[in-house]
């Protein structure tokens, strides 16, 4: 009895007083009054929130959103056929990609971002290569671009959409897959209608996975992006440490939350849908 | 139950242990003390330096007022944060008593008006924001001043230190106005003129703007002279332009903060960086310029005559220090996040 | 449309690895630049050893790291377990809760440490950072542990409950044992996670106990320096060493 009472106390009470509460208290700071001395005061105001709506706000919001999912987009075109390749290999090949994969996801994501520095740069591998080559004369521009910064966060990213890829593919019956070529399916045939839908599970994850960090990943487009356009958490970090409006960033970050709750939302009708029309059932989440 | 006691005891022990040793907490501008002075001053003082870096004076200040200016023994105000800091009470009280380098410094650079009798800030390095230009791929003769960096022909070349105050600085002496102007209107024009340089910007830089210069990527823009003497070493086609408007000047100084738990030891450290074979090798190393007599005395002459690090009456003259703008940030702050957001 | 597939597979990897590699033989390089090769050197790994306050964040990273992951692993295998086997209220807030902190960005979360932290008064430093960390490791412990007791035969627990063995008893000497390669790969995941960690640390960390991705973040803004190449590898190499671990650990619970 005392080892169950410990273990379930332990779980709500650091869950409750390192995350929940913490949760509430910045909800609850973002409908207070900014106060430079004091950072956030009573009575209540609904300042901060009505200024999310002003349009260069929003204007943030949709450049992160949109950033986000042109890296989700390109993650999943590269990272589909890679997972469905590998998925096919025989079982050693596939152990030792598996694992080239996972290491560069185990290393440190800002020595990686600044390795594409090195790729980037003027005077960097690609512009070298296209200039030796003569494809151009002068070295092209790709550093400090939007290029830059979404090749940036699809490289940090990649991993975390092929590993729950490679999964989904994993549970892919061949026997089905058998079947159905037996019955004459083509190609083509056998991918729309059995190994898309079933994989669709591993697809929808692993497109949560890239998303939702994408849009935290500031430090990214700052580092190759020549920290020109503000994104959702340059303003976060802005109102708290440097305007130090914290009610303002606060209702920013409850804004991203938000975000991040229907997206995760969409994610669990998604999943559930698929599962009615019987598809595989993803039990480790 | 023995057994524990002892462990506690022990452990009890080895902490004391590990605290009773000197120490003094300094909270500095990254890239902004010389190679081997903390080890230096760590052999002659036995006192033990936790050194950690920031980018910008905001960042230094908030993350002050969070601690309630508890934790660190040093920080490196620039003057208009000076001035803040010290109608807030965020600052300790220097005892002048116990610097006895202090007789070193120039008054020239002493009881200003941003804080009368040096209080609560000793002078560290001094330098001017102006242009930064690599020779060999632009000519130099074609850059005069701030407003030669509006030309259509820089569209997606330059770079910009990533500071509010210095990037407004530039639009405010174009059009004449002061650097330290509250005036919504003139405030608002420099602003107008700052959106309209936007598309010549390729990046903004605040913590090594030479570092694009010298990779390449860009040859034009606005830099901290003391960046183009560090630069010069590695490429010395890197050149620096006091702009015709006026460069912008700015005083780095230490400052205790009110909560410091090591204040002897803080004094200590100041009197040290004031000694002047320290304060030299800051100027050779970090390319600043220095208030301090006694150090200017050991340069070579080589770097006494360069204008960057030591620039002119005339050049100072035209140029204007920075000072504290109260209220009126937010509005600088404001236009600064719509010049951010591409809008 | 094998050589495509191959082809494929090769660009994929070239793009995630020529960089890193770049960078590691740039780390042997006597060449500052890097933009040519001027000969083999271990110059670099010399003056990173030297550079004390770059090696003292280090030591603190590691030790922050190995405190959270230990702490993290802990906490989060009782979780895993009280969410797995035992009912009760706000069970399913749990997970929630759980899950959000897994998927948080993490500025948000930095933000909500920030203000727990200055709520409750605690000094920014040491501890703060700990127990930020702890949290934000907890997750990925608990989805970990978790997915195993998952395949877990449930018969034996009944049968250990009908022979009157208490609670703790089961848990150490039944359940541990064989979930023990998940308890370690979970280690191993929050060591990584907490090395790897910049925008929280930098919120939540005070004087005095600087870590090392934020000097990595400052070294990296300043550009190309020599002391990073070799940083990278190093670090590169940590983790080579810590993936073949887990992977080795992992595989091992298969043949069940």
């Amino acid at each position: 009895m005392q080892f169950r009472r410990l273990s379930i106390l332990l779980t709500l009470f650091w869950l409750g007083l390192f995350v929940l509460v913490p949760h509430l208290l910045v909800v609850l700071t973002s409908v207070m009054t900014p106060d430079s001395e004091h950072l956030a005061v009573w009575p209540v105001s609904g300042e901060s929130w009505s200024r999310l709506w002003e349009p260069i706000y929003l204007e943030v919001f949709w450049h992160s959103l949109w950033l986000s999912g042109i890296t989700t987009l390109i993650c999943l075109l590269v990272g589909y056929p890679f997972a469905f390749i590998l998925a096919r290999l025989p079982s050693l090949w596939r152990g030792v990609l598996l694992f080239l994969m996972i290491v560069p996801f185990w290393t440190n994501s800002l020595i990686r971002t600044y390795a594409i520095k090195l790729i980037l740069g003027n005077k960097g591998l690609v512009n070298s290569l296209l200039v030796g080559l003569g494809i151009v004369d002068e070295p092209v521009q790709l550093l400090y671009t939007e290029f830059a910064v979404i090749f940036g966060l699809v490289y940090v990213l990649l991993p975390f959409m092929v590993l729950p890829l490679v999964s989904g593919f994993d549970k892919l019956d061949q026997t089905l897959l058998e079947a159905a070529r037996d019955l004459g399916a083509g190609f083509w045939q056998r991918f729309r209608l059995i190994i898309l839908p079933l994989t669709m599970p591993g697809v929808i994850a692993g497109s949560l996975i890239v998303f939702l960090p994408a849009m935290g990943m500031f430090y990214v487009a700052d580092l190759l992006g020549g920290a020109k356009n503000l994104l959702l958490g340059n303003i976060i970090k802005n109102q708290f440490l440097v305007v130090r409006n914290w009610p303002f960033g606060a209702a920013f970050s409850v804004a991203l939350i938000l975000i991040m709750a229907l997206m995760m939302w969409l994610y669990f009708i998604a999943n559930r849908r698929i599962n009615r029309q019987g598809g595989l059932h993803d039990e480790s989440l | 139950m023995k057994l524990s006691a002892l462990a506690a005891v022990v452990l009890l022990a080895a902490t004391g242990a590990v605290q009773a040793q000197e120490k003094v907490v300094v909270y500095n501008w990254s890239e902004y003390i010389p190679e081997g002075v903390l080890d230096e001053f760590t052999r002659e003082t036995g006192i033990k330096v936790e050194y950690s870096t920031y980018e910008n004076n905001e960042v230094m200040y908030s993350k002050l007022k969070l601690q309630k200016g508890k934790g660190y023994d040093i920080v490196v105000p620039s003057t208009y944060l000076v001035s803040l800091m010290r109608e807030e009470g965020l600052l300790h009280e220097i005892d002048h008593g116990k610097l006895g380098n202090i007789g070193n410094l120039s008054a020239d650079l002493m009881d200003k008006s941003y804080d009368p009798g040096n209080r609560y800030s000793i002078p560290y390095l001094w330098g001017s924001t102006g242009i930064g230009i690599n020779a060999k791929e632009i000519d130099p003769a074609t850059i005069t001043g701030w407003a030669d960096l509006w030309d259509p022909k820089w569209q997606g070349k330059l770079l910009l230190t990533d500071d509010v105050r210095e990037v407004f600085h530039m639009a405010l002496k174009k059009n004449g106005f002061s650097t330290n102007t509250t005036d919504p209107e003139e405030i608002r024009a420099a602003y107008e003129d700052l959106r309209e340089l936007m598309p010549n910007v390729l990046v903004f830089n605040a913590d090594a703007p030479r570092e694009p210069f010298l990779a390449g990527v860009v040859n034009l823009g606005m830099i901290w002279s003391g960046e183009v003497i560090m630069a010069q070493e590695e490429n010395p086609d890197i050149m620096y332009i006091y702009p015709s408007e006026g460069a912008g000047f700015w005083v780095d100084s230490f400052a205790i903060p009110a909560g410091a738990e090591n204040v002897d030891n803080a004094h200590r450290f100041i009197d040290y960086m004031m000694r002047p074979d320290v304060a030299a090798k800051a100027v050779e190393e970090l390319g600043y310029s220095t208030p301090n007599r006694t150090a200017k005395e050991l340069l070579s002459d080589e770097i006494r005559n360069n204008p960057v690090i030591f620039p002119s009456a005339e050049s100072i003259r035209a140029g204007e220090f920075q000072q504290d703008l109260g209220d009126a940030m937010e509005m600088y702050n404001g236009y600064w996040e719509k010049l951010k957001t591409g809008s | 449309m094998k050589a495509f597939k191959r082809g494929f597979v090769i660009l994929v990897f070239a793009y995630l690895y020529l960089p890193i590699l770049l960078l590691v033989i740039n780390s042997f390089n006597v060449s500052k630049y890097g933009h040519e090769w001027r000969g083999f050197s271990l110059k670099w790994y010399e003056k990173l050893a030297g550079n004390e306050a770059l090696m003292q964040a280090f030591t603190n990273s590691l030790l922050i790291a190995t405190l959270a992951a230990t702490a993290a692993t802990v906490i989060g295998t009782l979780m895993a377990l009280a969410i797995y086997r035992y009912r009760f209220p706000l069970r399913r807030t749990a997970s929630g809760l759980l899950f959000v902190v897994m998927l948080s960005p993490d500025i948000v979360l930095a933000i909500t440490f920030l203000v727990i932290f200055i709520a409750l008064g605690i000094q920014l430093g040491f501890w703060s950072l700990l127990i930020a960390h702890i949290t934000f490791c907890l997750p990925f412990v608990v989805v970990t542990v978790f997915a195993q007791l998952n395949g877990f035969d449930r018969n034996l627990l009944e049968a250990a409950q009908d022979l009157g063995a208490s609670e703790s008893r089961i848990f150490l000497l039944i359940i541990l044992p064989l979930i023990l390669p998940a308890v370690i790969a979970g280690w191993l995941l929050s060591f990584t996670l907490s090395l790897d960690d910049v925008i929280i640390s930098s919120f939540v960390t005070g004087p005095g106990f600087e870590i090392l991705p934020i000097r990595v973040f400052s070294m990296v803004k300043v550009g190309v320096s020599p002391e990073v190449n070799v940083l990278a590898t190093l670090l590169l190499a940590i983790s080579l060493v810590l993936v073949t671990l887990s992977t080795l650990l992992l595989r091992r619970k298969k043949p069940q």
